[in-house]
């Protein structure tokens, strides 16, 4: 099988949310233990088995980038959220059952309670500087646009995490953003992240911004690494720089 | 141009598949080669194949239909209850069908539809909401329509109709919420059942003791791809799907059949002849719908009229179509939940591959090995074409109470490393790989040979590929702007073959240049 369909009036469906801001489910353990039957088929693809995320954000940080609210939330897996990979899931499941996934997700919010001793707005300037952050990544309208876009990663993803992918970024390669290495006929290499790949051709833009497109019988080889082009900054900050740098990351919970 | 023949086999294929330029059930011929003798097209001019026409269906969700072409017009069905006639020199639309679904219909993979079957000037094909429909082809007109069983129970349909004698014989879908599974065939002519042969053994039936109390009655095995038919040994053949709950079987200890198995059956009646479960007990949801191909192969210097099936569980299998002996069993992909098949036929099972709560990492994944894309036999090469998965998975579980008409599957599958696939050209008689074509992706679509010596199967990137179907080299291919999830088919007409697939929400066709 594959994830689920069932199709259901969106008519119906919205007319039952119009003006419900808060949860008819909430505290039903019931109810949230029904919501991870199906956040485990429908969701954890993108979200992680735990709710804590993968391709799509953290949903145990207990804010997200759609609204607090449940019935933002509700509104999120109905409707979806433009701009981003995820779907609506209007036509697919009853009112019921995506509460009963707000529930779900409700009982695994553990808050974020971790805090990280820095000044974000030291760490902003070495993000724009010393780090070079913004060579690859964008926050709000300023940066470049290689890396992952890093406007509301305070609210998507757990201090943990963004401390992991700051000091071993292979660890987990936001997908869409892995390395593609293709080797020319003359022997040049040359490596950057993944914008398509196919059967017969290959997409990359290097650190540099330039965009390559190949076709496989012009080239030597065209490769998947399974890798990411961010350098570690274990090494490339001090402890005090690099706490700030993860308290001006933190900050970013962009607009809604 | 070169006219066009049958081929160097053409009095035998000719007669099996009457007009060589029509398309008329989902397998092409109802042994479900998905071959074409057609050979107008071939590996010295596929070079200059060049797109004729496109519809735009303008219907959004998968296609994953086989278009019917005769009478000079193409029949082709599309997601969410649409269906289509065409001009199949144009792409022009003669008629349109729809109906939409009613509320409340449970699918677990999309709202998609794989067909029409044909008898005469009649069409038929199933709605979501699990009924069969008979049409009329010059028209469109609905002619009869009976429903298979209640879309509130968590029934659905999505296969192509098979066509046998003067019955239409259907499966169904709906195993991840509840169902108990079926095999139905109906009278083409009034659209009366006239049997039903249940994938799921009742107590008290020969197989219910493989069930635990009433599991049963929620025991899954749905239907959903079409099966074939051999005329002379007068059986139908028909792939199983996997049991429910998917992957937590704590609650229905035992083989459970007859789920994961290919069933033959009495065409006339729908009584079981024999059947083989590939995988017993299934906890990985490893469907055996795949289409089971019937072809008669050189095994120890004589015919035998055989049964080939590339299994979601890793392994292909070949049988004795008559009798169900299984003749040889090979894995063709990445296997580790099982050891190989013993001569007894069952697997050799290797302890410690059970989903659990945090997710255990097994071989193939969820989707297989091969999965229900539609596969392909060419009595010219010899070979077995179909689609296989190339990665593992990590597989979870979950205590999962049943409630009527909710999702019953019990936790899921995700993917545990990065991987693509891969097109197989298999020997049957060997189980041996000849040659194969990694893909960057899963693949997506299913596989047509013709006589032309060529393969075309399109892939998740939107490619319509040729290959030459004895040395699996890339002779040509076509981006057509959207994934390719439908199998592709060819015909002829005026003199001219063409080869047709859906593509996204386009149907297109390809021809060699006048």
């Amino acid at each position: 099988m594959r994830p689920a369909l069932k199709l259901t009036g969106i008519l119906i469906f919205a007319s039952s949310c119009h003006g419900q801001t808060n949860n008819p489910l909430a505290g039903d353990a019931k109810a949230a233990e029904t919501g991870r039957w199906t956040f485990r088929i429908l969701c954890a693809p993108c979200h992680g088995i735990h709710a804590d995320g993968g391709r799509g954000p953290d949903l145990t940080l207990g804010t997200y980038s759609v609204g607090d609210r449940d019935s933002d939330l509700y509104g999120a897996i109905a409707r979806g959220v433009p701009g981003s990979e995820m779907p609506g899931y209007a036509d697919r499941m009853d009112a019921d059952a995506i509460w009963r996934i707000v529930s779900y997700i409700r009982s695994v919010a553990q808050h974020e309670t971790s805090t990280v001793q820095g000044d974000p707005s030291s760490g902003e300037k070495i993000f724009w500087g010393k780090g070079s952050c913004g060579k690859c990544h964008r926050v709000g309208s300023n940066g470049s646009g290689i890396g992952p876009d890093l406007s509301q990663v305070g609210r998507r993803r757990s201090l943990a995490y963004l401390r992991a992918s700051v000091v071993k970024p292979d660890a987990d390669v936001t997908p869409g953003y892995g390395t593609l290495r293709v080797v020319l006929r003359d022997g040049k290499s040359i490596a950057g992240v993944e914008r398509s790949l196919d059967n017969f051709s290959a997409q990359l833009v290097d650190l540099t911004g330039k965009y390559y497109s190949f076709l496989r019988e012009d080239v030597t080889s065209i490769t998947r690494e399974n890798r990411s082009l961010m350098p570690s900054y274990e090494k490339a900050l001090a402890q005090n720089e690099l706490n700030d740098l993860l308290a001006y990351l933190v900050s970013l919970r962009g607009a809604r | 141009m070169k006219p066009l023949g049958c081929g160097v086999l053409a009095a035998m294929i000719c007669h099996a598949q009457i007009d060589p330029g029509s398309w008329m059930s989902y397998g092409k011929n109802s042994l479900g080669w998905r071959y074409s003798e057609l050979d107008q097209i071939n590996a010295k001019n596929v070079s200059r194949l060049a797109s004729q026409w496109m519809y735009q269906t303008g219907v959004p969700g998968k296609n994953e239909t086989t278009p019917l072409v005769f009478d000079r017009m193409m029949f082709v069905t599309g997601p969410s209850n649409f269906a289509w006639a065409l001009d199949a020199l144009t792409g022009r639309p003669i008629w349109s069908y729809k109906s939409a679904p009613p509320t409340g219909v449970d699918l677990c993979c999309g709202a998609v539809n794989r067909g029409f079957a044909a008898k005469g000037n009649k069409l038929f094909k199933v709605n979501l909401e699990g009924t069969l429909l008979a049409m009329d082809a010059t028209s469109g007109a609905v002619l009869w329509k009976a429903t298979l069983e209640d879309y509130k129970k968590g029934y659905s349909a999505t296969a192509a109709p098979l066509i046998v004698k003067n019955l239409v014989v259907t499966g169904m879908a709906g195993a991840e919420f509840g169902t108990r599974g079926f095999i139905d065939a109906y009278d083409a002519e009034t659209g009366r059942r006239v049997w039903r042969f249940y994938t799921v053994a009742a107590e008290g039936e020969p197989g219910g003791e493989t069930w635990k109390s009433d599991s049963w009655k929620r025991g899954g095995g749905s239907t959903w791809i079409t099966g074939t038919y051999d005329p002379d040994l007068n059986l139908v053949y028909w792939g199983t799907g996997n049991p429910g709950p998917d992957l937590n079987g704590d609650v229905r200890p035992g083989d459970n059949l007859y789920t994961c198995s290919v069933v033959a059956l009495d065409a006339d009646t729908g009584k079981l002849k024999w059947h083989y479960q590939f995988t017993p007990h299934d906890i990985h949801d490893w469907d055996s719908t795949s289409d089971p191909v019937a072809a008669n192969l050189d095994l120890n210097g004589r015919s035998t009229k055989a049964l080939i099936f590339a299994n979601r569980n890793g392994f292909f299998y070949a049988f004795d179509r008559a009798t169900g002996k299984l003749l040889h069993a090979k894995a063709y992909t990445r296997v580790t939940w099982a050891d190989g098949i013993a001569p007894n036929g069952r697997p050799v099972v290797v302890s410690g591959q059970e989903p659990t709560d945090e997710g255990n990492r097994t071989c193939p994944g969820m989707g297989g090995g091969h999965n229900w894309q539609a596969t392909a036999y060419s009595p010219q090469t010899g070979l077995y074409y179909f689609t296989s998965s190339e990665r593992c998975m990590l597989y979870y579980k979950t205590t999962q109470e049943f409630v009527e008409g909710q999702w019953y599957q019990a936790s899921t599958a995700g993917r545990s490393e990065p991987g693509g696939g891969r097109i197989v050209a298999l020997d049957p008689k060997t189980g041996n790989i000849a040659w194969h074509f990694d893909t960057v992706s899963t693949p997506t679509g299913g596989v047509l040979a013709t006589a032309g010596g060529l393969v075309f199967a399109g892939d998740a990137e939107g490619y319509l590929i040729a290959f030459d179907a004895q040395s699996g080299k890339v002779l040509w291919r076509f981006q057509a702007g959207g994934t390719i999830i439908a199998p592709p088919i060819s015909y002829a007409l005026d003199g001219r073959q063409y080869v047709a697939v859906a593509a996204g929400q386009t149907m297109i066709t390809f021809a060699l240049p006048k």
